[in-house]
């Protein structure tokens, strides 16, 4: 269909429908190469994390998005807008300037039987970064990750001198075949490895230091009402993916509930627990 | 065996289950392929068609799979163009069935035109004075942008979401899929409008001719509209099939309910247009070229009932189905008032291509019959098996609703008698 070919003519007719018809082949084309280009240029500016967490976020159920503000009743209802990055959020820096978050009297609060030290900062995808006061940041699981995960086949820890970034991928936890990545709740460099016996998983050189830097992560009063919810969560992906009725109340969680609940796909429970849809 | 493929959270049956399914397809394709490959190999005399009759139940087919696969680009369009969002749960599916459709119509082209080898000629000697070219070059260029669409939906996949250069490159030609959205919708605007231009332009086959608007026959427009009409209520219908067989929920119900009341009002429009454009066929065009337009319905079996289907039972009985709330609201009522929408634009299509040649047009001629071979009826159910095992294999593998996973929690939800969750 070109100007040499049999039949082809130079009229108005012509013109139009060759013209239609090559610019929608310049626009698919374009739209490829464009979709290429930037793909090339997230994976050279590292974004490849961050996107893959929006992704996974934009997956997860809008129950599962919630603010943190609805959890302490300050909003009825509210979806996230920034995919649990607050750093960047005005209404969370407008709300704390209104309502500092008091300082909690107990150095650590029990709930449900599980023990949550009120010294450190709690990330929604079950990890906690605690400030050391060399400057550095213990990253572990909290209490109800510990359990879920119980005795782990593996945990895949990076290399120290990895960075990681806030909400990035920091580690993958095996559990009767299925792997999930957990979220790293800071940003910065790997300098020290950890294993489940030392409590800790990671010791990070944070990129930045003091109240914004942590900004994002649960903390005191929070820490209450947002369990008392991933319990509610927990309970619900037992049932979905199977497991008989668990979780009866004023019991407390067993020391490793993958092997507890053989009958659960465990995939799925620990993919809803760790926000990884 | 393969659960590593298989997205989190949601429902399938076992790798053995899943066998079983879709052995008696493949068995129908490997069946389908042999009748096609007759017909390539040894040439159309393996078909009933002759230089008389020559569209039959392959151009049949095309006609119908393609206004049926309009759900894709006409779901794309509102979602995409319009920001109806709630299509979000039926986009995925939507460009399955479009992908589907209309590569299935390319393959049994290819057939019928025969000479493989040469099917590039096509597009490098084509026939500019034919719309067929047009809807040539329409039907592979849409074709061509369906296949990118369906890209992004097996890049979800959850092993190859592991690759982080597929990762990223699915999320940026996401970000973009509105262009494709825009050429999808104004290709097939276009190719459906020339499928229809194709019979209405047949001066010397009066049952079919029309006027219209300058260079444009009436039937460019009905194309248009009624496969704007029956895509969403195909979408609906091939959605409650697939929750049928899976034993699941898996939109929810307002979705069901906005592509019914989509498709309801479109239909209705169509039927109406339908309707005005037969009263001026039958008092103007058909007597000026010198035909009483009864005459054609005197040949059995194709009587005036076959047009008062068409208008009546599968256009208006249907669209004011989809019309009525408390009917709509009946999701029986709703489904199978969609499927007979459907049922009329494949009856639509017949009329147009077979009885429109089967009618004599010279005192001369007799009334034609014919009946597809065996290898005809293989190559079509080929086609039929092919677009069973794309669409099992994608909603086995791939994220093809969205909202199934959380649809799925719901039950669990109400009998834990959560009371903290938000809705």
């Amino acid at each position: 269909m070109l100007p040499w070919n049999y039949g082809f003519e130079w009229n108005t007719g012509h013109i139009v429908f060759l013209g239609a018809f090559y610019t929608v082949l310049v626009v698919v084309a374009t739209t490829v190469i464009s979709a290429m280009g930037r793909a090339r240029r997230d994976l050279a500016r590292d974004c490849a994390g961050d996107i893959r967490w929006h992704s996974d976020f934009h997956d997860l159920p809008a129950s599962d998005r919630m603010c943190r503000h609805v959890l302490t009743g300050e909003f009825r209802r509210r979806e996230c807008p920034n995919a649990f990055d607050c750093r960047r959020c005005q209404t969370h820096a407008r709300l704390i300037e209104r309502h500092p978050p008091p300082t909690p009297e107990e150095p650590e609060e029990e709930i449900l039987g599980m023990s949550f030290p009120l010294d450190r900062f709690y990330h929604r995808g079950h990890t906690w970064a605690r400030p050391e006061p060399d400057g550095t940041v213990t990253v572990g699981l909290d209490e109800l990750a510990s359990r879920l995960a119980g005795n782990p086949e593996a945990i895949e820890l990076p290399q120290p001198g990895t960075k990681i970034h806030v909400n990035g991928p920091a580690f993958r936890i095996r559990k009767r075949s299925a792997g999930v990545r957990v979220l790293a709740p800071v940003d910065g460099a790997i300098i020290e490895t950890g294993s489940l016996e030392r409590s800790w998983l990671l010791k990070v050189k944070p990129s930045a230091t003091g109240e914004p830097a942590f900004r994002h992560l649960l903390r005191g009063a929070e820490i209450h009402p947002w369990l008392l919810r991933e319990m509610e969560r927990l309970q619900l992906a037992l049932t979905a993916a199977g497991a008989s009725p668990a979780l009866a109340d004023g019991g407390v969680l067993v020391a490793d509930m993958a092997e507890a609940c053989r009958q659960a796909d465990w995939d799925a429970v620990s993919g809803e627990m760790f926000l990884e849809p | 065996m393969d659960k590593a493929l298989i997205a989190r959270g949601v429902k399938r049956c076992t790798t053995g289950r899943f066998l079983l399914w879709i052995l008696p397809w493949l068995g129908l394709l490997a069946f389908g392929l042999y009748s096609a490959g007759l017909c390539l190999v040894k040439g159309l005399n393996q078909t009933n068609m002759d230089n008389r009759f020559a569209f039959g139940l392959w151009i049949f087919l095309d006609l119908t799979v393609i206004a049926l696969g309009a759900g894709a680009f006409f779901t794309g369009f509102l979602l995409y163009i319009l920001k109806l969002d709630e299509l979000k749960a039926v986009i995925n599916s939507a460009v399955v069935i479009g992908l589907v459709c209309y590569s299935g119509a390319m393959t049994v082209l290819a057939v019928d035109v025969g000479q493989p080898l040469r099917a590039w000629f096509t597009f490098w000697y084509p026939n500019v004075h034919s719309m067929l070219t047009e809807v040539t070059f329409c039907i592979s260029c849409y074709l061509t942008v369906l296949l990118i669409e369906y890209l992004p939906i097996v890049l979800q996949n959850r092993r190859l979401r592991d690759v982080p250069h597929l990762m990223v490159f699915e999320h940026e030609l996401h970000k973009l899929v509105y262009v494709l959205a825009g050429v999808g919708t104004f290709l097939s605007f276009f190719h459906q409008g020339s499928l229809g231009g194709l019979y209405g332009v047949l001066r010397g086959r009066p049952f079919a001719f029309r006027e219209g608007l300058f260079i444009w026959p009436s039937t460019f427009f009905l194309f248009i509209l009624s496969a704007a009409a029956v895509g969403p209520g195909f979408i609906l219908c091939t959605t409650f099939l697939v929750e049928k067989i899976s034993h699941q929920r898996l939109v929810n119900r307002q979705v069901y309910r906005l592509l019914a009341r989509i498709s309801g009002l479109l239909l209705a429009v169509y039927t109406a247009a339908k309707s005005v454009d037969t009263l001026i066929w039958i008092n103007r065009t058909s007597p000026g070229s010198g035909f009483a337009a009864e005459q054609y319905y005197s040949w059995r079996p194709f009587g005036t009932w076959i047009l008062l289907a068409e208008i009546v039972l599968f256009g208006l009985i249907p669209a004011l189905i989809l019309l009525a709330p408390r009917l709509r609201a009946h999701t029986r009522w709703m489904v199978a008032a969609a499927a007979m929408a459907c049922f009329g634009v494949a009856l639509n299509r017949f009329v147009m291509t077979v009885q429109t040649l089967a009618l004599p047009t010279l005192p001369f001629d007799p009334f034609l019959s014919y009946f597809p071979s065996w290898q005809e009826i293989g190559t079509f159910l080929a086609v039929v098996a092919y677009g069973v095992l794309v669409y099992s294999f994608s909603f086995r593998y791939l994220r093809l609703f969205p909202e199934e996973r959380e649809l799925r929690v719901e039950p669990a939800r109400q009998q834990a008698g959560l009371e903290f969750v938000e809705r």
